[in-house]
């Protein structure tokens, strides 16, 4: 059985978390938000996700201290950055981390879900080696 | 071994989970054919970037800070992630990128750091202590002001200025700069509704910002010294004072003044000020002139209050004949808001600059309102009594004084003046504000307009504002709120002027008004956008309807009936290059070099090494050559005899090499080559198949034109083309394949062509994604080969986009056989347009050889048959 892109929202901005799991979850997307890196490391170590959307700068655990945990636990999880940082230090940053786009906001989501579609079926490509489920919609 | 050495490089701690590893040869394709798709969508970004970037270095489309900034962000990453993974695929064989990547990274950041001002000193200064050489840190306003006020002796109001550092300040302290910043990332500079959206959101931010207790004092001491100096209960006005202001560029009207202000509401009044900066006409007004915001940090000038009985604005040269030696004065009763803005019909003074100052013209204007300090602070709007309405706001005898005082300002600066002034209750003139007057480029007829003008009728005459002639549609505005769609072109028939039009003045090609003053700030808006203009025509608006083709005379203020092209004559229509030459564009061109230029693009050139990259797009390129180079060494290496490298003997126009990923080619096709019967991946193998496809008949010499040849010819003195011969020696197009996925590349000097596909039962995961940029000839038949491509592929359902010389296309969830289909056409389409660009010249022929090429006449040939061969799906 096919089963959704599993995403995970991480923003300290709680209205745009909500926005935009209201819309991608639309799409056929499974969304989960966090509204801190503490909070994202924690639902990491809970349970698989396929892509996150990870804002930059935030209060307490900064995005690229955020990418840096949640990839120890999930290595094979695929980061896109989404920031309202136009900061060139922050992007190539969140690259040798091993983030796999480095997103400006504001974006629209016809910006947006090519990349986590895109993201989604790297993902899957690497899993294919181990056999899980196939992702729907990508 | 290698492929051990790869996958731990893979798997290391920072990489990809032991769970999922399996170290084996299989794993191992794996891994590098995504490594391999990684670089080449990075690649693709980059591209999209230089394209962007390519595309605003003309000149003609409006663009911010923003843009600059997101765009250097993108290719940085991309590029960093470039090398990252060329070094994954080479067992770190090219670690010195890294050095070259860091050198041009901080060559940006450099570029862009500049534009972000720095904390200088002192927050608040006497205006009387001031000069022109404080501008950068008073602003435009209070410099000048101050100018007048020490060194010309003029009658200036006391006051003092609030230092550009103040704002600096108030925003470091609450750390705005960033927040603001990445909000302006928001904004699209040809947008208007973006920039009311952007303003809000970034003057709430300044206004519900905390102001730092080390202003909040120094207000409180500026108002108290000026208090103790005048002796009495004191109303200031406070007013903005940009760096820029007053300057070259005007700024009129576009940002905030606040007046009758009392020492309670100062400090809300100041921030007020400072959230100005981002009306959002100001910031389309830095957009389309191309200022960085950091550029104009904002000073704020605090004035005592004129209780003014008249006001207005006087030009100290009439800026529509600037030769006739006369000066203009307009004013009205109250405070100067009403003629400055536009909302009232002024009294006009013209008056001869001679000893007499004889008045050459006087006009009584209607004056229906006046702006009046209230009681408790703050300005109320009210109507004039009759009676003054039919009075003359001076009496000769004061105009004359003050044409006097004009003169001082022009004769002080040496330039033509625009000057604001006020008329206290002690009968004594203050001057208010002095920048230079921006005169129109053409100078204007004298005699009155004629009834009709070859058989165009005159519909309506006002003041002109701005000489030249221009017509188009008109587009009705009853306020500078309903303009969020002015149409490029349009003329704009507004009921009043006002500053806020500025708005439209990047897209309109003229301006009408009922209402308005030729000294007013819309008008000198106008002259500095060269914008013919003709104001105060009582009845524009409801003589002509929105649709209405027009013509403006900005010279003798007259508007046409139609469009008259006996005046527009030999007039440029070309779209100007309004940004070329600006600060925002200085910085484009000066970042572009180290992220669009391309020096490295001879692969086999001694010179095509790490060290040698210069830009982004330098080690893009690069890189992307060696990912090839990498891929066919490690296939050489791997002896699993499930990867290899061969090349393909096919009737083709160049050479394909082709890497098997697995899956890709019979396990027995041949040791040292391949033929198409041997390609068992499913894109490539239908890929192939169009471009072999024998209708092509490529090998057909096709006629040229002389001068096709001879435009090609020429730039192939500069790029190194291989594409005109049966066989490319030397250079290779490379193939990579898996069962179900392609990546075909050829990429020879400029030109790259790219075609990356997966197709499997499933509809999907189906994609094709294609990217074509360059080629041989000159831009126009660069561009015109990419229109062509771009509208057969459209037909055929991708989605396209087309930016000058680059094409990309994507078709995404097909089914198999759909998208196989639509491979093979690609494929007869990337053989078929090879050699077109000398035949492209023209862009109107383009859509005659997209019928072409689906009627199946794939040489072009104008005697074609259509009968002989079947039809494109």
């Amino acid at each position: 059985m096919a089963r959704p892109i599993r995403l995970l929202i991480v923003d300290d901005e709680k209205r745009f978390v909500e926005t935009l799991s209201k819309r991608l979850s639309a799409r056929g997307i499974y969304v989960e938000g966090a509204h801190s890196g503490m909070d994202a490391v924690a639902l990491v170590q809970a349970r698989p996700f396929d892509v996150a959307l990870l804002d930059v700068r935030m209060p307490g655990m900064d995005g690229l201290a955020t990418l840096r945990e949640i990839r120890k636990y999930q290595p094979l999880l695929q980061v896109i950055m989404l920031s309202g940082t136009a900061s060139i230090n922050a992007a190539v940053e969140g690259m040798r981390l091993g983030a796999v786009e480095y997103l400006l906001k504001p974006a629209s989501l016809d910006d947006v879900l090519p990349k986590i579609e895109e993201a989604a079926r790297r993902k899957l490509l690497m899993e294919e080696q181990q056999g899980p489920g196939r992702p729907t919609g990508i | 071994m290698r492929i051990q050495r790869f996958l731990r490089r893979l798997f290391g701690p920072n990489r990809w989970v032991p769970l999922a590893a399996r170290p084996d040869a299989k794993a191992a394709l794996y891994l590098q054919y995504l490594a391999f798709k990684d670089l080449i969508s990075s690649n693709d970004e980059i591209l999209q970037v230089i394209a962007d970037m390519e595309q605003v270095l003309d000149g003609t489309t409006t663009f911010g800070m923003a843009f600059i900034r997101s765009r250097c962000v993108t290719a940085a990453s991309h590029t960093y992630r470039m090398i990252q993974t060329l070094n994954t695929l080479s067992d770190r064989r090219y670690s010195e990128l890294f050095l070259r990547f860091a050198d041009i990274r901080r060559s940006v950041e450099n570029i862009l750091d500049r534009a972000r001002p720095k904390l200088k000193g002192p927050l608040v200064l006497p205006l009387g202590s001031l000069s022109l050489a404080q501008l950068d840190l008073v602003g435009g306003k209070s410099a000048n002001l101050g100018e007048m006020k020490s060194r010309a002796g003029l009658p200036v109001p006391e006051g003092f200025a609030v230092t550009t550092d103040a704002c600096l300040e108030l925003l470091e302290a609450n750390q705005l700069g960033d927040e603001i910043r990445a909000r302006l990332l928001g904004l699209d500079a040809n947008d208007m509704e973006s920039a009311s959206a952007v303003s809000q959101s970034i003057r709430s931010l300044i206004l519900g910002a905390a102001l730092p207790p080390r202003i909040g004092g120094s207000l409180r001491e500026g108002f108290s010294a000026l208090e103790s100096i005048l002796g009495r209960p004191l109303r200031v006005a406070v007013r903005s004072s940009a760096v820029g202001e007053d300057g070259d560029l005007s700024f009129a009207g576009q940002y905030v003044s606040v007046l009758n202000v009392t020492e309670d509401a100062l400090a809300s009044a100041y921030k007020e000020v400072i959230a100005g900066l981002y009306t959002p006409t100001a910031i389309r007004y830095r957009a389309i002139r191309g200022i960085p915001d950091e550029d104009t940090p904002m000073g704020v000038a605090c004035l005592a209050m004129v209780e003014a009985v008249a006001s207005g604005v006087a030009c100290s040269v009439d800026p529509n004949h600037p030769e006739a030696g006369r000066m203009v004065i307009n004013g009205s009763w109250g405070l100067g808001l009403a003629t400055v803005e536009g909302s009232v019909s002024p009294d006009s003074w013209t008056v001869r600059k001679g000893d007499d100052l004889a008045f050459l013209s006087l006009t009584l204007g209607s004056k229906e309102t006046s702006a009046e300090p209230m009681a408790h602070g703050g300005i109320d709007t009210v109507p004039v009594p009759p009676r003054l309405r039919k009075s003359y706001c001076l009496t000769g005898d004061q105009a004359r004084e003050l044409a006097r005082l004009i003169l001082e300002v022009e004769r002080h600066y040496g330039v033509p003046q625009e000057v604001e002034w006020a008329l206290g209750r002690d009968g004594r003139f203050m001057l208010l504000q002095a920048r230079p007057l921006h005169l129109c480029a053409l100078g204007g007829g004298q005699e009155p307009a004629p009834a009709q003008v070859d058989g165009h009728r005159l519909l309506i005459e006002g003041a002109s504002a701005c000489a030249g002639f221009a017509s188009g549609p008109a587009v009705l505005s009853l306020s500078p709120e309903d303009v969020h769609d002015f149409p490029l072109g349009g003329v704009l028939v507004a009921r009043h002027s006002h500053p806020r039009y500025v708005q439209v003045m990047d897209r309109a090609a003229a301006i009408v008004t009922d209402v308005g003053a030729p000294t007013g700030h819309m008008a000198s808006l106008s002259r500095e956008f060269g914008i013919p203009a003709v104001l105060d025509t009582h009845g524009a608006t409801s003589t002509i309807a929105t649709g209405d083709i027009v013509t403006v005379d900005g010279s003798r203020g007259a508007v046409y009936e139609g469009r008259v092209d006996s005046l527009l004559g030999a007039k440029n229509t070309a779209v100007p290059r309004r940004m070329a030459g600006t600060p925002v564009f200085g910085i484009l061109e000066e970042v572009s070099r180290h992220v669009v230029a391309l020096t490295l693009t001879d692969p086999k050139s001694a010179e095509f090494r790490a060290s040698s990259c210069k830009s982004f797009h330098d080690i893009a390129r690069f890189v992307h050559e060696k990912a090839f180079e990498e891929m066919f060494r490690l296939s050489d290496t791997v002896s699993y005899g499930q990867m290899r490298s061969l090349p393909l003997r096919a009737r083709l126009p160049f050479t394909v090499h082709v890497i098997d990923l697995g899956g890709g080619l019979l396990p027995e096709a041949g040791a040292r080559e391949i033929g198409i019967e041997d390609v068992t991946s499913v894109p490539l193998k239908a890929l192939l198949a169009g471009m072999t496809d024998p209708a092509l008949n490529w090998w057909t010499p096709r006629a040229l034109s002389v001068k096709g040849f001879a435009s090609v010819t020429a730039q192939a003195l500069f790029t190194p083309v291989v594409e005109h011969g049966e066989r490319s020696l030397g250079d290779r197009s490379y193939a990579i394949a898996a069962d179900a996925y392609c990546n075909f590349s050829s990429r020879i000097g400029y030109h790259f062509a790219a075609v990356d596909a997966y197709c499997a039962d499933s509809m999907g995961g189906n994609y094709i994604s294609f990217r074509f940029k360059g080629g041989a000839a000159d831009e126009a038949r660069r561009v015109n080969r990419c229109l062509l491509i771009g509208r057969v592929l459209n037909r055929v359902d991708f989605q396209v986009e087309c930016h000058r010389d680059l094409v990309n296309a994507r078709l995404r969830k097909f089914g198999r056989e759909p998208t196989l289909e639509r491979l093979a056409l690609l494929g007869r389409l990337i053989v078929a347009t090879r050699q077109l660009d000398m035949r492209l010249h023209d862009t109107a022929a383009v859509d005659w050889f997209v019928d072409a090429f689906f009627k199946g006449n794939y040489m072009f040939d104008p005697d074609f048959d259509p009968a002989s061969v079947h039809e494109e799906a």
